[in-house]
């Protein structure tokens, strides 16, 4: 306990220390410019990192650690989600019990669409992930909702994220509460929660291959393009939010609610952090 | 005498995981240094090393003084969840304050309350300078 405390205190100074321009704007909905704030993210890696290429990075931490990279390498040839793809599209072809499927949801039936994840639905006046949309597909149609973290869910969102491999994230800030929600989650992402008293960005950010206490967090920039990721640690498939709780529990802290509207937002922010990058999902992870 | 000017250190102390303030960085330091019930001079004052909320706890145990802290670390403790900064390990020491205190170990309740409601005024002091101070992490 006295180590953590002790090595988390030095870290952070030194993650401190390591963000040498600071903003001093963007703070605020009049002052937040989302592309300023991309090319700053991905500015601030490339010159961490000029070894890394950018479009490396949808590969997360193995896009900065050889040896893990190796491993990883070798999982990859046999991944371990192929039966989740299988399962998903299975899951996705199977029709509801009214005759309709998920197809009849999504544009381009539901084939080829991730990168188009989270987006911002007017009508709805709120930020609708891939997971958000299967399951308002499904209630749309009669048939109940399932859970979010693990499962079903995340083997349909592997399908379809499957069928979307190389395509180039694009999610859209259409207007200003677009806007705001987009800034909610940038603030999500910087914010220090938990008894350790830490923000996503001191991990992935100034911590990016860092080492705190035994793991190396990734970068921020790529962190969604690969989900859902099956995890060794799980050993199962898992979403994007499922690894979003698991981080705040990390840092001791309650995490928030799955799918709620700050899990949301935080991914809007994240993945317009990542247009540009390919979708590479499913992955495999430790 | 003591008493009061502690008093008055910890009120000054918004928050122990937040240490912006010179005397709050002093404090944290002694406190992290050596423990509780510690006096330091700070600005040619003298001050001791107590929470708040242990110093609140630092009265005859009995069953009427445990349950009042426990009602208090709940209640913050629901003010803290409502704006989504709660700590993981608040709702275990309520439970072991509650438990605690049905067994008549008072001065064990009375302590633990006494934790769980510095995690909920802290995690509360860390949401309101989240929202001052996140921008300053942004890389430009
Ligand atoms: C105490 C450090 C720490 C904090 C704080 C933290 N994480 Fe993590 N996170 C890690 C580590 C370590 C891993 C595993 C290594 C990796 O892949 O980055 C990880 C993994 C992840 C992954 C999976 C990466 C991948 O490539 O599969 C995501 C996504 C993620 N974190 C998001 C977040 C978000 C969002 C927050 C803030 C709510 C956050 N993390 C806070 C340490 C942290």
């Amino acid at each position: 306990m006295k180590i953590i405390k002790s090595l988390l205190a030095g870290a952070s100074l030194a993650l401190v220390a390591s963000i040498s321009q600071a903003a001093t704007s963007g703070n605020t909905l009049a002052t937040v410019d989302p592309e300023a704030d991309r090319s700053a993210m991905q500015s601030y890696f490339q010159k961490r990192f000029p070894q890394v290429a950018l479009s490396d990075y949808v590969n997360g931490i193995y896009a900065l650690d050889a040896p893990s990279r190796e491993q990883w390498q070798s999982i990859e040839e046999f991944p371990p989600y192929e039966f989740d793809i299988e399962e998903g599209e299975a899951l996705f072809n199977k029709t509801f019990a009214n005759g309709k499927s998920y197809a009849d949801c999504f544009a381009n039936g539901g084939i080829g669409i991730r990168q188009n994840f989270p987006r911002w639905d007017a009508s709805q006046g709120k930020v609708v992930t891939l997971e958000l949309a299967i399951n308002q597909c499904r209630k749309a149609n009669g048939e109940e909702a399932l859970g979010w973290k693990k499962g079903k869910i995340a083997q349909i969102s592997a399908y379809m994220a499957f069928t979307s491999r190389d395509n180039v994230f694009d999610v859209q800030i259409p207007n200003d509460k677009a806007k705001a929600a987009y800034l909610d989650g940038k603030q999500s992402f910087y914010a220090r929660r938990g008894q350790l008293n830490m923000s996503c960005a001191n991990c992935h950010i100034a911590g990016a291959y860092i080492k705190i206490r035994a793991d190396l967090p990734g970068p921020t920039l790529g962190h969604v393009t690969h989900f859902p990721v099956f995890r060794s640690k799980w050993g199962e498939l898992g979403t994007l939010q499922r690894r979003y709780g698991g981080c705040q529990k990390n840092v001791r802290g309650v995490p928030q609610k799955t799918q709620g509207e700050k899990f949301r937002n935080l991914e809007f922010f994240q993945t317009y952090m990542s247009n540009g990058l390919v979708v590479n999902g499913p992955g495999a992870r430790k | 005498m003591k008493k009061t000017i502690s008093l008055v250190a910890a009120l000054m102390m918004v928050s122990g995981v937040v240490a912006a303030h010179p005397f709050n960085e002093a404090f944290n330091e002694q406190r992290a240094m050596y423990g509780k019930g510690h006096s330091f001079t700070w600005n040619g004052q003298t001050y001791i090393t107590d929470h708040p909320e242990e110093i609140a706890a630092a009265v005859v145990a009995n069953a009427a003084n445990a349950t009042a802290l426990l009602a208090a670390a709940k209640d913050q403790y629901t003010q803290v969840l409502a704006v989504d900064f709660g700590w993981t390990l608040t709702k275990n020491l309520l439970k072991s304050a509650g438990k605690a205190l049905e067994t008549g170990e008072f001065r064990k309740s009375m302590d633990l309350s006494a934790q769980a409601q510095y995690h909920s005024r802290m995690g509360i002091a860390q949401y309101h300078q989240s929202q001052a101070e996140w921008i300053m992490a942004v890389p430009e």
